[in-house]
């Protein structure tokens, strides 16, 4: 420790009137510290320029996440792991929840504060370009009152902040109109986990008919680590702004980028490495917009995500990855089959496979699969409760898919309550259809006619549903964490 | 509570460890690593890195795992603070610690206090994780002895155990 | 009834770890859990510059200096020196500095916050000489800074008519392969507590593996008899080799200020100190030329070794020894001249880490031997089997392999566990397309045990086991843990021998007051070797009560307990002692360094799989097979807890740990800018064991401590080439080095 205890003044006045106060009577003399993850390492270190520090940890005035109707606000002092773990941040702002979930370990999550991430002002902060990719403002407090400021141009240079001696940041406040675009998100770090980025990507897109096909509505790219502080690409969205995403586009993506950034080399990368990697992340970023068959909302892409999931499922022992997949299907044949199969490159070969595998089935395993969905329109099947833990991976893909029979009104669901009883008079099994995307009067009209199939071929329909809903839910799979 | 210290001189600092109250005087920038080890005599939470990193000095503060190398002390006051020691239920231990020692979870023993607690923590939240889980939780304490594989399974294992 | 056919009670089960317990309550005693009474804290003093000398020494007034007990070369009783091998690192510079962080002066005081600021105001001023920094200025000799030459020491192999190769060979295949500097980065510091008076002299105690070495050079640095110097080997929070002779450095700064002071001193080094001033593993450069055949036979070949050993000698001849010795690797060479040199630059010098030379040779070797594959238009797998040492057959220092191991069958095994062809296939048809290479690498190789060739007779290790008093029995070695199981296995193997419970028999603290030398834990010998005499002297105790009536065999553990009580309360003492009795056909020619090496060489095939991925160009490790033959597994899972993290360190090796040098000084000092493998970058790591015995090691156990960091690293970057279908011949391989390799060869990303 290379700081002596006895030099320093430390005091936590515990409310923030007292704190501003204190800032206002000695300006630049009291260094705040929230939950101490950088202002302590530099302390540790001998590094610290003053010698008196003000705790704003735990104030109530900067605590908590106010979710309005319009914007939410993120109290400064909110942590890491309360920005990860709150479920509106979790829907709406993946990439911050995903930021904060890769900044540094389950401890430092534990303490650091986003206000902190900000007022750190390091070039390689996490949760910055996320900020900036949200259009986010920050309301910024003193004992003079309080301003708004919009988070692009607060950091006006390397640890240059636009914030007085005597101010604090008191909250974030980030729009809610982000859960329509499509958002991508990536570090590169030197591991995978407790790294400083060496570069990052937070992008949103949305895409829009065109003329001849699907053309850019709009875009926002934030980087982090590739200058003294995080950018928007404010020139490059410009320029991809009504444009087809092929490969022309592509390329100017990759050379807008790369002449945007201002890398160094340092000790951690080289600046021609983090300027192509950049380019290289922000093209992946408009090649997964381009993707037609993403889930609407959101797909993240944290490290590596396809080589996660997949390298991994792959080398764990055969019962652990049967588990695993097992709620893609419902039926254990297949999912140990899946596993006897292993190791599968990418999600091409899992899908194939998983069809070969599905075709060679005994009806009995068929049934199994179908056993495990709750009836259409019904969350509350006892059988598939009745399964372990792992069903409420299941359970959740179940709700998602059949999410627009959810909201149907009373009348709708009553008539498909009807028919599901009438099937499973007639089939001696539940309704099976891949509900995705689909309206409640669409299902109704499927049920409908399949009601007056043989028994031959309803069992080929409920089959072929099955393997469109087991696709689903690899590739959800896939993309998860 | 205001404990600020007209002459940067000690303040008195009460806080509970391990479900006793404590009183120490203390400077109120002593990190609260040096408290446990100096002040308290309680040797088990260990300094690797004195940066964050390591998680060797890892505690439980009101039940959230935290590093403490970068606490202040003044910020622990009034708080519960668990280490290793508190662990054990004098002589049994508890199920982390067992399946640590069944499955080779320590072997130099350096990261074992803060790994146990990063271990313990994860399982008050997540009563049967997955290995993926796991080893996010843990990512935050370095090992150089074992390479994860052996204490990864002894988290999975103490994980069956209490289910 | 022979071993063979006895079940064994002991050995060869995952009985508890001896000190388990303590470890995972925290009421292990590590150093800095250590205080005594009236104990102050020593700090040290370090050159700034690489080379020089020094002008001035001021103290700042600003520190009431009245306070602090102060030390430099002039206080040191003996010679100023550290003995080791050499005597040529002085303790404290003494008018010259000859690297970055060279303690030149020690402080201690009360107050441990007030050291840091205290060493800033001792102001050294410097007249800089120039300096050197990597193994060619060196070379060059442009400046001289050690001996007449720059080289610490060579080695010469020569074996067969190297000369008569070439003109016979179809190919010659020719690479350098360099590795870099490693970290060991134990969690636990550097640390030690010195005390002083004129009746007891000096005791030490602290984080290290080697008491006796401390021993010895405190001896020297003191001019104290051996009884008035003791080490006590306290909890050690890792070492990897890291605390091999380092330890007897800051043991002899705690001593000196501890007689200065005459109070208790201790000294813990903090991250830094400890990254930027303490021992790292040696850099390397091998370059290979070897005559093969149309059919991949080698027909012979040259090897150049040349490791970096920092600014003094230390260490450095011993892990070139060993890095010469295995720089042929597994491989039939009728004919060999291997020249190696371990030379000088201004860095803080190199020492022991886990392989110890042998990891940078074999992973030239490894590297090679695909090259060679490659110009050949051979398989990796083929070009290996035809080459593979056979039972007769001779190694580089024609040392004849005695033992039946199938090489073949071993990689072939590997092979199948790891699904190799089918991988390979499967690569090659998918990585046409798509973001990401995937590749499969092989190393196949050995590891000799134990020192090499005269080493184990030279250092003559004893070892005591005694019956206690209240029935149990105790060992006595200098033999040290610090979590590779070394109390567990000796408990064990002394439990087996005696038939008594495990749960009977414990170890002495290594205190050089109380326990004989047996030896440094070091080389992978622990279980091997010292095993082997603690079974000795097992079987001595036991041969003592029966011999003295008061036990007969067979017998109960109550019966043996009661047994040691009788003789102990009638004859006071109940001791046996072994010394090591060097094999009587292990012959080594330590002139020529040719001969038996070693007394056994564990064998292994490690196979790599990853998946480089092209828009970031960082690389994963998605499966790992570690199939190795040791001999016999006296503890299924210390040896696979030994093998996963060895593999852990080799990855590191491989893909994470890099030191930025600057000017000879270390510039990632810390744990966020040194990168080792977190739990979320490790693949889960299948590792698989065959046992054929070895007539030299305790129960037919060879060690297995060091075999584990040899393949890793060759096996990923052969698995990288495979993948990317580009040459890379050094560790550690970063995605920034892939990216400037792949943006020469592969087309710009746009046009992919």
């Amino acid at each position: 420790m290379r700081s002596d205890p006895a030099d320093y003044r430390f005091v936590a006045p515990g409310n923030l009137e007292s704190v501003m106060s204190l800032l206002a009577e000695q300006p630049g003399e009291w260094l705040a510290i929230a939950g101490g993850t950088d202002v302590m390492v530099q302390y540790a270190a001998g590094k610290l320029a003053g010698r008196k520090l003000v705790s704003i940890w735990n104030l109530p005035e900067l605590q908590g996440v106010r979710v309005l109707a319009e914007e939410i606000r993120v109290g400064a002092g909110s942590t890491y792991t309360e920005i990860r773990k709150h479920e509106i941040v979790g829907r709406e702002f993946p990439l911050l929840a995903r930021a904060a979930s890769w900044t540094g370990g389950i401890a430092n999550q534990n303490r650091g504060t986003l206000g902190g991430n900000i007022v750190n002002a390091s070039p390689a902060a996490d949760s910055l370009p996320a900020l900036l990719a949200y259009d986010a403002e920050l309301i910024l407090v003193s004992v003079r009152g309080e301003r708004r400021v919009p988070y692009v141009g607060f950091h006006s240079g390397y640890k240059k902040m636009d914030m007085a001696p005597d101010e604090l940041i008191r909250a974030i406040c980030i729009p809610r109109v982000s859960s329509d675009y499509f958002q991508y998100t990536r570090k590169v770090g030197a591991r995978k986990a407790q790294a400083i980025s060496k570069v990052c990507v937070a992008a949103l897109g949305k895409v829009r008919a065109g003329t001849n096909g699907k053309v850019i509505a709009e875009v926002r790219v934030a980087l982090g680590s590739v200058a003294p502080i995080p950018l928007r690409l404010t020139e490059l969205e410009r320029a991809v702004q009504g444009k087809a995403i092929d490969a022309e586009l592509l390329q100017l993506a990759r050379r807008n980028t790369m002449a945007a950034i201002q890398p160094i080399d340092d000790i951690r990368s080289t600046a021609k490495y983090r300027s192509v990697v950049a380019g290289n992340l922000v093209a992946e970023f408009f090649e997964q917009l381009r993707m037609p068959t993403h889930p609407r909302g959101t797909r993240m892409c944290g490290a590596p995500g396809l080589v996660d999931v997949l390298a991994r499922w792959n080398v764990v022992d055969a019962a652990t990855a049967a588990n695993e997949i097992l709620p893609c299907c419902g039926s254990r044949a297949w999912a140990a089959a899946m596993a006897v199969r292993r190791p599968l490159a990418a999600e091409a070969e899992v899908l194939e496979t998983s069809d070969e595998i599905w075709r060679s089935l005994t009806a009995l395993d068929w049934m199994e699969a179908f056993r495990s969905h709750p009836r259409i329109g019904e969350s509350d099947n006892r059988e598939a409760r009745e399964l372990d833990a792992k069903s409420v991976k299941a359970a959740e893909w179940s709700e998602q898919e059949q999410r627009k029979v959810a909201d149907a009104d009373a009348s709708t669901k009553l008539t498909l309550a009807d028919g599901n009883r009438e099937y499973e008079r007639r089939f001696n099994r539940i309704f099976i259809v891949c509900a995705m995307g689909k309206s409640p009067e669409e299902i109704l009209s499927i049920l409908n006619r399949r009601l007056n199939n043989d028994e031959a071929s309803e069992l080929q329909e409920a089959w072929e549903q099955q393997r469109q809903i087991t696709h689903l839910r690899l590739r959800k799979w896939l993309q998860s964490r | 509570m205001n404990h600020s210290s007209e002459h940067g001189g000690r303040c008195k600092l009460s806080f509970s460890v391990n479900g006793k109250r404590v009183e120490v005087y203390v400077f109120p920038m002593e990190r609260l690593l040096d408290v446990l080890r100096h002040e308290l005599e309680l040797t088990g939470t260990k300094e690797g890195c004195g940066e964050g990193e390591c998680g060797s000095c890892a505690v439980l503060m009101n039940g959230v795992l935290v590093n403490s190398c970068l606490i202040p002390a003044l910020q622990a006051a009034d708080l519960n603070v668990t280490t290793i020691e508190g662990l054990a239920d004098g002589p049994r231990l508890n199920a982390v610690q067992k399946a640590f020692l069944e499955c080779g979870g320590a072997q130099c023993g350096i990261c074992t206090p803060g790994m146990i607690l990063a271990s313990q923590q994860l399982l008050d939240k997540n009563l049967s994780p997955s290995t993926d889980e796991i080893r996010e939780a843990l990512a935050g304490n370095l090992c150089r002895c074992t390479g994860y594989m052996q204490i990864v399974e002894a988290v999975a294992q103490a994980a069956r155990v209490k289910e | 009834m022979s071993e063979e056919t006895v079940v064994q009670k002991s050995v060869g089960k995952s009985v508890p770890r001896k000190e388990g317990h303590d470890k995972v309550t925290g009421a292990a005693r590590y150093i800095d859990d250590m205080t005594l009474p009236g104990m102050i804290y020593g700090a040290t003093v370090r050159s700034q510059i690489p080379r020089g000398v020094i002008k001035k020494i001021s103290f700042d007034p600003s520190i009431d200096w009245n306070e602090f007990a102060i030390v430099t070369a002039r206080d040191i009783p003996g010679k100023n020196c550290i003995a080791l091998i050499g005597d040529d690192q002085p303790c404290l510079a003494d008018g010259r500095v000859n690297h970055p962080e060279e303690p030149i002066l020690l402080l201690a005081h009360e107050n441990p916050n007030l050291l840091r600021k205290a060493i800033s105001a001792v102001v050294i001023e410097y007249e800089p000489l120039p300096a050197i920094f990597t193994i060619e200025e060196s070379e060059e000799k442009f400046q001289v800074i050690w001996g007449a030459d720059n080289i610490f020491k060579t080695f010469l192999i020569n074996k067969g008519d190297v000369n008569s190769v070439w003109a016979k060979a179809d190919y010659i295949v020719e690479g350098e392969y360099r590795t870099g500097a490693q970290e060991q980065l134990y969690i636990e510091n550097n640390g030690m507590i010195a005390t002083f008076d004129r009746e007891h002299g000096i005791t030490v105690w602290g984080s290290l593996q080697c008491p006796y070495y401390v021993h010895k050079a405190l001896m020297a640095l003191c001019s104290l008899p051996e009884d008035k110097v003791r080490i006590v080997q306290m909890e050690t929070g890792g070492a990897f080799g890291g605390k091999e002779d380092y330890p007897s450095m800051i043991a002899a700064h705690a001593a000196l200020l501890a007689m200065k002071s005459q109070r208790p001193v201790k000294i813990i080094y903090d991250r830094m100190e400890d990254m930027t001033a303490t021992t790292k593993r040696h850099p390397s450069r091998t370059r290979h030329r070897t005559a093969v055949s149309k059919d991949g036979k080698i027909l012979g070949g040259e090897i150049e070794f040349t490791i970096d050993g920092g600014a003094y000698a230390t260490l450095s001849s011993v892990v070139l020894s060993r890095g010469t010795i295995h720089a042929g690797g597994p491989y039939d060479w009728p004919n060999i001249r291997i020249r190696s040199k371990a030379v000088a630059t201004n860095a803080p010098p190199h020492g022991a880490f886990r392989g110890f030379g042998a990891p940078q040779s074999l992973f030239a070797m490894e590297r090679h031997m695909d090259r060679i594959a490659q110009v050949l238009g051979l398989s990796a797998v083929e070009v290996r089997r035809r080459n593979f040492l056979k039972p007769g057959q001779s190694t580089t220092t024609e040392q004849v392999v005695r033992e039946e191991i199938d090489l073949e069958k071993l990689l072939e095994r590997a092979l199948q566990l790891s699904d190799y062809a089918n991988k390979k296939a499967r690569f090659a048809r998918e990585n046409e397309v798509g973001q990401t290479k995937r590749g499969v690498g092989i190393a196949a190789f050995l590891h000799g045990a134990g020192f090499t060739g005269s080493g184990e007779r030279y250092l003559a290790s004893v070892v005591g086991v005694e019956g206690c008093v209240d029935g149990t029995v105790r060992l006595l070695v200098s033999s040290t843990e610090f979590g590779q199981g070394t109390n567990t296995v000796l408990c064990q193997i002394a439990a087996e021998a005696l038939e008594v419970p495990y749960e009977n028999v414990h170890i002495a603290q290594p205190d050089t007051a109380q326990v004989p030398n047996s030896g440094p834990t070091v080389a992978s010998r622990t279980a091997m070797v010292v095993g082997n005499l603690v079974r000795s002297a097992a079987l001595g105790i036991r041969q003592t009560l029966i011999a003295s009536g008061e036990l007969s065999a067979p017998y109960s553990a109550e019966e043996f307990g009661d047994a040691c009580r009788k003789y102990v309360a009638e004859h006071g003492q109940l001791r046996s002692f072994a010394r090591y009795d060097p094999p009587p056909n292990v012959f080594w020619d330590d002139e020529n360094y040719r001969g038996e090496a070693y007394a056994a060489y564990a064998w292994a095939v490690y196979v790599a799989e990853v998946a480089v991925d092209l828009s970031t160009y960082s690389v994963t490790v998605e499966d790992f097979v570690a199939l190795q033959e040791v001999g016999k597994v006296l503890h299924p899972l210390l040896a696979k807890g030994q093998i996963v993290g060895g593999v852990a360190q080799g990855i590191g090796f491989a893909l994470y740990e890099k030191v930025v040098w600057e000017n000879g000084r270390m510039q990632n000092g810390q744990m966020t800018n040194y990168i080792m493998p977190t739990s979320a970058d490790m693949p889960a790591i299948r590792v698989y064991f065959e046992e054929m015995g070895n007539v030299h090691g305790a129960y037919g156990a060879k060690g297995i401590g060091e075999l584990p960091m040899d393949g890793p690293a060759p096996a990923i970057v052969n698995a990288i080439v495979d993948a990317m279908g580009v040459d890379f011949d050094f560790v550690p391989l970063m995605p920034e080095d892939i990216f400037e390799a792949a943006s020469q060869t592969l087309a710009p990303a746009g046009e992919r």
